[in-house]
């Protein structure tokens, strides 16, 4: 049980970083990114070639890495995102996908299929816990997540400008009529999104050690499942998801692994999402019919 | 003086053209109506003053300088202050908040305006003093409405902007609301006002405005309407017209 526990939470902090990068954007301008997999992948290339190729240390491959994600999200919204402000956002919804297949093209073309080796930043200092060998990134994964889902929202609302987010995730169109430029938020939140994309995975490549075209990708699926499940609009909530989802999914591969399912790590993910979304569905008809008659209610 | 002034604008979205030249001027200090039937252009009018639809060709112009071509932040920036259609508070903020970013282009300039500023507000409203820390979506429409204006006036704007404020309002808050802007009207700050329910409009404003298809087709000052010129210019027929006869009576018997 403890094993499950902890190889669940190793894994959901990667889930719920991918997640709150989702939310952000979501709760900001009302648009589902489906980048996020492909600029997290982006980064690590960028980091291996500091890395890897350059003998940079990790640090600045790392901070490369999100440089050249932040900077990615800011010029998708200042070239693309800005220039279909009056489109709906499943419109804006499709070009995230545009600009996730464009990256995984590059990837590709510059990089090949074969995996590259980007050593992990802190190898000697993994330890034990529950019979389980957690290493740092793991932690910090787990530690960022939490920080970012339950402070971030604490922290936006203290600043001028962090209150104008929040407020622009309830009614975009009052925000500039106080004055607030609601193009500089969109820009923050795009460009948020894509440095939490590159900061996902920069947490979780040091577990597998290697980067391959659209590594990240199947990591931010489960991520974006973690996000449906904490509402979409919910910062706590996405770290709920991730944490619901990565207990679900290291419980699955402990106790369902002589059943032999083909993929259970996705078929987990969607069972428990499908039992969420269906709960969320039923749940007020549920409440109604078990909720006693109100006194003097004749049938 | 003239604070604000539309030269033939034209407006409208995509292929629609909705303000076919609108030309009007609003001296400081004073409340302009803009009354008309539905489609007539008057909430694209205010858009257009406020710049969330730009003017396709003409002018604006506010203390004499053209903001045409400015973003609706930058309006506010140069001191305009909008209460918009629906009140549009932020629900989930509460009522301090709401107040907060109102203020925010007063706390940019000199963060040491703002506790006045709020001070002042809440001793207009103290409603809202009460309610500080509730959310603003679980207050009822008429308090909304006075948070909406009370966000604007924060600011410390030359002219406001006030949409349809009385939709969706129920008898009892539209009086509330009546209050609310005649507080507005008291403290001197310039206001255009749109508002479908004309006899409403027409107790609080000093000029009217009044509208067809997009095209101004009558000012006068409230002193000088009657019955006839508002069935005429407006379109509705003198049984309606005379329903804002009560308005317009009132108004002629009072200095306000």
């Amino acid at each position: 049980m403890g094993q499950v526990l902890v190889l669940g939470l190793i894994n959901a902090g990667i889930y719920a970083v991918f997640a709150l990068g989702v939310v952000l954007v979501y709760r900001g301008t009302g648009v589902l990114t489906f980048a996020q997999g492909e600029i997290g992948t982006l980064g690590l290339y960028v980091a291996y070639v500091l890395v890897t190729e350059q003998h940079l240390p990790w640090l600045v491959g790392a901070a490369g890495a999100l440089l050249v994600t932040t900077a990615l999200g800011a010029a998708f919204e200042l070239l693309l995102v800005r220039r279909m402000v009056a489109a709906d956002p499943v419109s804006t919804a499709v070009l995230t996908v545009g600009l996730g297949l464009t990256i995984l093209a590059c990837e590709f073309f510059f990089f090949g299929a074969s995996p590259r080796v980007l050593d992990p930043p802190f190898l000697a200092a993994s330890f034990t816990v529950a019979g389980v060998v957690v290493t740092p990134t793991q932690v910090a994964a787990l530690v960022v997540a939490l920080a970012l889902g339950f402070g971030l929202q604490a922290v936006l609302r203290r600043t001028d400008f962090g209150l104008g987010i929040l407020a622009a995730s309830q009614d975009a169109a009052a925000v500039r009529l106080v004055g607030i430029p609601l193009s500089r938020i969109t820009l923050v939140l795009w460009s948020g999104g894509a440095f939490l994309a590159g900061l996902a995975a920069l947490l979780v490549e040091p577990t597998v050690g290697t980067v391959t075209p659209g590594y990240a990708s199947e990591l931010f699926v489960v991520g974006l499942a973690a996000a449906v499940i904490g509402g979409l609009t919910s910062l706590p909530g996405a770290v709920v998801g991730g944490v619901v989802l990565g207990i679900a999914e290291s419980a699955a591969s402990r106790y369902l692994s002589d059943a032999n399912i083909p993929g259970l790590r996705y078929v987990t993910v969607f069972a428990v999402l499908l039992a969420v979304l269906l709960y969320r569905a039923l749940a007020p008809e549920l409440r109604r019919r078990l909720a006693p008659a109100p006194a003097g209610a004749t049938a | 003086m003239t604070l604000l002034e539309l030269h033939d604008v034209t407006a409208g979205f995509g292929a629609v053209t909705v303000l076919h030249g609108i030309t009007m001027s609003v001296a400081e200090g004073s409340i302009a109506g803009v009354f008309g039937l539905n489609g007539a252009g008057k909430s694209v009018t205010m858009k257009a003053i406020g710049g969330t639809v730009p003017a396709r060709s003409g002018q604006v112009l506010f203390e004499g300088e053209d903001i045409t071509r400015l973003s609706p932040e930058k309006r506010v920036a140069r001191g305009m202050g909008h209460v918009p259609q629906g009140r549009q508070v932020f629900p989930q903020l509460t009522v301090e908040e709401n107040l907060r970013l109102g203020a925010y282009t007063l706390r940019r300039k000199d963060k040491g305006r703002y506790g006045p500023a709020l001070d002042s507000v809440f001793d207009r409203f103290p409603v809202l003093k009460q309610r500080r820390q509730q959310l603003a979506g679980t207050m009822s429409g008429g308090q909304q409405a006075s948070l909406a204006v009370a966000r604007a006036l924060i600011n410390q704007p030359r002219l406001i902007l006030v949409d349809e404020p009385s939709a969706g309002l129920s008898p009892v808050a539209q009086l509330e609301l009546r209050e609310v802007l005649q507080v507005v009207k008291d403290s001197g700050v310039t206001m255009v006002l749109v508002e479908q329910n004309i006899a409403f409009g027409l107790s609080l404003v000093d000029t009217a405005h009044l509208l067809q298809t997009g095209v101004v087709v009558h000012t006068a000052p409230v002193s000088e309407l009657d019955d006839d010129t508002l069935a005429t210019h407006l379109g509705i027929g003198k049984v309606l017209a005379g329903a804002t006869g009560s308005a317009l009576s009132a108004r002629k018997g009072s200095k306000r």
